[in-house]
């Protein structure tokens, strides 16, 4: 009778079947749960109406605003009148053409006597009247005008609407006295014309849209992931919760196919979520006639709302991916919302980039993730999206999600998820009974989290002693340097009862290495140089005249003192601290967890990450030279064995990195570089490259273990 | 003899059966199994040898334990809490890898063929849980899937094990709303959906009433009758008399001591599996209490 579960018939029809119904399990569970419908249909068919009446509102405020009316006080009737006498002269005039096109004829004044008791002052003071008008009343008004008169408008400090309406006086104040004048001469001199006049016209700028306009995608896309935030959770880490996790692993499934059978059902409810947003969006607009306020004269097309329903499948598909990847590691429904709190905040940031009128989709934003879709959206509003890189972002937008769909298949039903977590935070704090040899990567990575903002506070307070003589900040930064790699890295090791020699990987390989990595410190920064210059040629970070001017101001402090100073402060003492504790602690810690690759991987995005800390502010061009430099110097740390050889070779590239940067001028004196080129000379640029490539080879080759 | 010094590695291989009183044709087909004869290892539907996980430098779950469990046999791995028992059923599920050691099933080692393992495994933990949006019927036909079985061959399945779990008056209502009995009879439907060889019970009767629990010893003794290998693990020790013939008694990682409750009486001199474990353990620690 005994059957056993039967081997699949045809695979790739058995896998898809089977992943059909995974998958259609997975969706009657969570198509049937009332919060999932609640958050699918409630929340958009409450949302968006909301919306389009607050927005009604605004261009109702909008609309008041572009004809404001502003109180005019006064303390006298004879004021009032004489003032009202000015506006309606000044209006005539403006009508007949007779002044320049200098008033503002969306103000509407109504004009107001204070109350006995109270002065101008005081009614302004207290919001009465947005401009107060003192006049000294000596003579009738004529059509020339009032002669002799003297005017004093009083205005509330700070108020847009007083200036404006003080401004709008002063013009119409000047156009009287400028008529007046212009008639008398023109009594005696009938051919006088004024020297000069004045017009005024406006024009919109192009691409000019709404503000709104470039909330909606945001919006709409929010809106989208909060419905597959629920599911996501739901089937992950809801699985663990209520006991069902084991069992399910225990099927003759490999977890990648459970996933994906999960995945789907998560993207098919992020789908329907975004679809309700776009209907009730749609419904919204087109009910309360806001599409051509919306959208310009073509309106909210089909088109558009296709294009958008695209946009929403590829936001969809890299949401779920990454929500699946953040709950997958998530042991209870708890846990998992507050993995995704950090997920919807990091969604929401970038979203405001958008509006940012210099942020447009290029070949680099394109490759941002969750940037290049939002930009992608706001473009198919605006009808401008380019095709090419609209697939590129779609394209690496896939790319992504494969990213966090593997992650997540590595994470979902391990030991750790089944078993549950043995450590707690107070085993990375208490001292340990016994001594280790190397710290756990919980350990590591804890002192990393550490030290990075204690570094970006230091930097910042490092800025501030401007005032310091170079020296004296050169010291401070050299100290500050040893505290941060070495200090507090040796003391959490002392007091983990950690093995320094082997915590720090402090250990002297054969002599026969050596010349490799000398060779890589004195090869290396003419292509590192070389990598900051293309980033910044791509577009993605320019260095702005200010860091420019800064960095010369730093060279030009650097040459009061000796050359010896600048390279023990800024790049002996770095490069030693700095692999200290990168290709050291950090490296030992990850390396007790992982394999060498992700273990160089991580250190050296840690180490990217941390050059992009500047004082008093980020180097974002850093990032990928310093991360690639990482790279380097973490292959040569797991070839040698040790973080003496990279700290050997990192403190060799920083100095002659300096040393090259201070001699700048006389080497463009002898022609070999000019102070004003970017590029270094090509010659340099290939010894530097056939350094790397000889230095790397002579590592491997000295390195390799001998085949038994 | 002192259980607790006993050579526990000596202790893993079967026992030999000159010393055990031949009852049944079942009991000649076990012993002929247990022999040492390389030709009748064949028998041995789980073949647990020096299986091994550590979760950390100090924490040491399962240490080299060693048994066997033929076809029809029912074989109760008992133990106190954090024993290793759980973590011995997750590592023939190949849910954990091993630190060392192997397992077979069948002809499988957990270590290459953990798809086969698992196709050949029925899993029923009284911790288990069901999808509450599901009702039993599509839980069963869920599972039925994921065992890669046919359509019809789920629906015949399912007609049988509603009959014999009697389901049949819930096998349409939400599974939210089932008893905790109702919930562990699904469970035990849900876990036989594929006919397994092998059914592995951690606590199948935690929290069934005598009724609930009398279902499942019924069903364990018609799995035993259909050569089905089963291990239980289960803290009811007057239970596992009832429905284990061999047992493994497992502390702090380590087999103690394995055979017929024959067999461990004559080893200890105690006459129930309680005082056996109260022997074992020694001096009981408020925090391990019998489980």
């Amino acid at each position: 009778m005994t059957q056993t579960a039967e081997k699949p018939r045809r695979e790739s029809e058995s896998v898809s079947r089977q992943i059909f119904h995974l998958t259609r399990k997975e969706l009657r569970e969570t198509l049937r749960d009332r919060r999932t419908i609640i958050t699918l249909l409630a929340m958009p068919l409450l949302l968006y109406p909301l919306l389009g009446l607050g927005f009604r509102y605004m261009a109702v405020l909008n609309a008041r605003a572009e004809t404001p009316q502003v109180l005019l006080a006064f303390e006298s009737e004879d004021e009032a009148l004489w003032t009202q006498d000015l506006l309606k002269t000044t209006d005539a005039l403006r009508e007949n053409s007779e002044v320049d096109d200098t008033t503002d004829p969306s103000l509407e004044f109504e004009l107001f006597i204070t109350e006995d008791g109270m002065s101008l002052s005081e009614s302004l003071m207290e919001g009465y009247a947005e401009l107060g008008i003192r006049v000294s009343m000596t003579e009738p008004i004529t059509r020339s005008g009032p002669r002799g008169r003297s005017v004093e408008l009083i205005q509330v400090a700070g108020s847009a609407i007083s200036q404006r309406a003080a401004d709008e006086m002063e013009r119409r104040l000047a156009a009287i006295n400028v008529i007046t004048l212009s008639d008398i001469v023109k009594d005696t001199y009938p051919e006088f014309n004024l020297p000069v006049t004045r017009t005024f016209d406006t024009v919109e700028p192009v691409g000019k849209t709404s503000a709104i306009l470039g909330l909606l995608p945001l919006v709409l896309l929010l809106m989208t992931v909060t419905g597959g935030v629920y599911p996501a959770i739901d089937l992950t880490a809801g699985e663990r919760e209520r006991n069902t996790l084991e069992t399910l692993m225990a099927l003759p499934v490999p977890h990648i196919r459970l996933l994906f059978a999960k995945y789907f059902a998560v993207i098919t409810v992020t789908m329907l979520t975004g679809l309700m947003n776009l209907l009730a969006m749609s419904v919204t607009v087109y009910s309360l006639q806001l599409e051509g306020t919306l959208f310009g004269e073509n309106g909210l097309t089909g088109l558009v709302l296709l294009k958008l329903f695209l946009v929403l499948v590829a936001f969809a598909v890299f949401f779920s991916a990454a929500l699946l990847a953040l709950t997958s590691s998530a042991r209870s429904f708890k846990e998992a919302q507050a993995y995704l709190i950090p997920l919807l905040l990091l969604a929401i940031a970038p979203g405001f980039v958008i509006l940012l009128p210099d942020w447009e989709l290029t070949r680099m934003t394109a490759i941002v993730p969750i940037i290049n879709v939002l930009m992608l959206a706001r473009d198919l509003f605006q009808g401008t999206a380019s095709p090419l890189l609209a697939l590129a972002a779609v394209g690496t937008t896939l790319l992504y999600s494969s990213l966090f769909l593997f992650i997540a298949a590595r994470i979902f039903g391990a030991d750790a998820m089944l078993i549950g977590s043995r450590g707690q935070w107070r085993d990375l704090i208490d001292r340990p009974a016994e001594f280790a040899r190397t710290p756990t990567a919980a350990a590591a990575g804890c002192l990393l989290a550490f030290l990075f903002p204690v570094y970006f506070v230091s930097s910042g307070l490092l800025q501030r002693m401007a005032d310091a003589s170079i020296a004296q900040r050169l010291t401070a930064s050299a100290l500050l340097t040893i505290a941060l790699f070495v200090g507090i890295p040796l003391l959490f090791a002392i007091w983990r009862r950690l093995r320094v020699l082997t915590a720090f990987r402090i250990a002297t390989p054969g002599l026969s290495v050596w010349p490799g990595v000398v060779l890589l410190g004195l090869t290396t920064w003419p292509c590192i140089f070389e990598l900051v210059v293309l980033v910044e040629s791509t577009g993605l970070q320019k260095l702005t005249e200010q860091n420019m001017d800064r960095i010369q101001a730093l060279l030009d402090a650097w040459r009061q003192v000796p050359i010896w100073v600048v390279v023990v402060a800024l790049g002996i003492v770095p490069g030693v601290c700095e692999e200290f504790f990168f290709r050291g602690f950090l490296f030992s810690g990850l390396r007790s967890r992982t394999n060498g690759l992700l273990t160089i991987l991580g250190t050296a995005i840690a180490f990217g990450l941390f050059h992009v800390v500047l004082a008093g502010g980020a180097a974002p061009e850093r990032l990928i030279p310093s991360t690639l430099m990482g790279l380097l110097l973490g292959w040569v740390s797991l070839r040698t064995g040790s973080m003496v050889t990279t700290a050997i070779m990192h403190g060799i590239h920083n100095s002659t990195l300096l040393i090259m940067a201070h001699k700048r001028d006389e080497l463009a004196n002898w022609t070999v570089t000019a102070a004003e080129q970017s590029h270094l000379p090509t010659t340099w640029i290939i010894a530097s490259a056939v350094g790397i490539v000889v230095g790397t080879s002579w590592i491997w080759l000295t390195t390799r273990q001998p085949k038994t | 003899m002192n259980l607790l010094q006993s050579d526990t590695r000596d202790r893993n291989k079967p026992p030999l059966t000159d010393s055990a009183t031949i009852t049944s044709v079942r009991d000649i087909r076990l012993s002929v199994c247990y022999s040492e004869s390389p030709f009748l290892r064949e028998c041995h539907m789980i073949h647990v040898q020096k299986l091994t996980k550590r979760y950390s430098p100090t924490k040491l779950a399962v240490d080299e334990l060693s048994f066997s469990v033929t076809s029809g046999e029912v074989y109760g791995l008992l133990g106190p809490n954090g024993a290793g028992k759980t973590t011995t059923l997750r590592m023939l599920l190949g849910l954990l890898p091993p630190t060392s050691g192997d397992a077979r099933i069948e002809e499988h080692s957990i270590m290459n063929a953990p798809v086969e393992i698992k196709r050949r495994i029925g899993l029923v933990s009284a911790s288990a849980g069901l999808y509450q949006w599901l009702t039993p019927r599509e839980v069963l036909e869920y599972f039925g899937w994921g065992y890669g079985l046919k359509p019809d061959v789920i629906r015949r399945r399912t007609e049988e094990l509603t009959d014999v779990m009697q389901i049949g008056d819930y096998l349409d209502q939400r599974c939210a709303t089932l008893s905790t009995g109702q919930t562990q009879r699904v469970n035990l439907a849900r876990a036989l959906i594929h006919d397994p060889p092998v059914v592995l019970l951690d606590e199948p009767t935690r929290g069934l009433d005598v009724l609930g629990a009398q279902v499942i010893f019924d069903y364990a003794a018609r799995l035993r009758q259909d050569g089905k290998a089963i291990i239980v693990c289960t803290h009811k020790l007057e239970e596992a008399e009832r429905l284990c013939d061999r047992f493994g008694l497992l502390h702090r990682g380590r087999l103690q001591q394995e055979g017929t409750i024959e067999e461990l009486r004559a080893a200890t001199g105690e006459t129930s599996l309680v005082e056996m474990f109260l022997k074992m353990i020694g001096p009981v620690n408020p925090e391990e209490r019998i489980a």
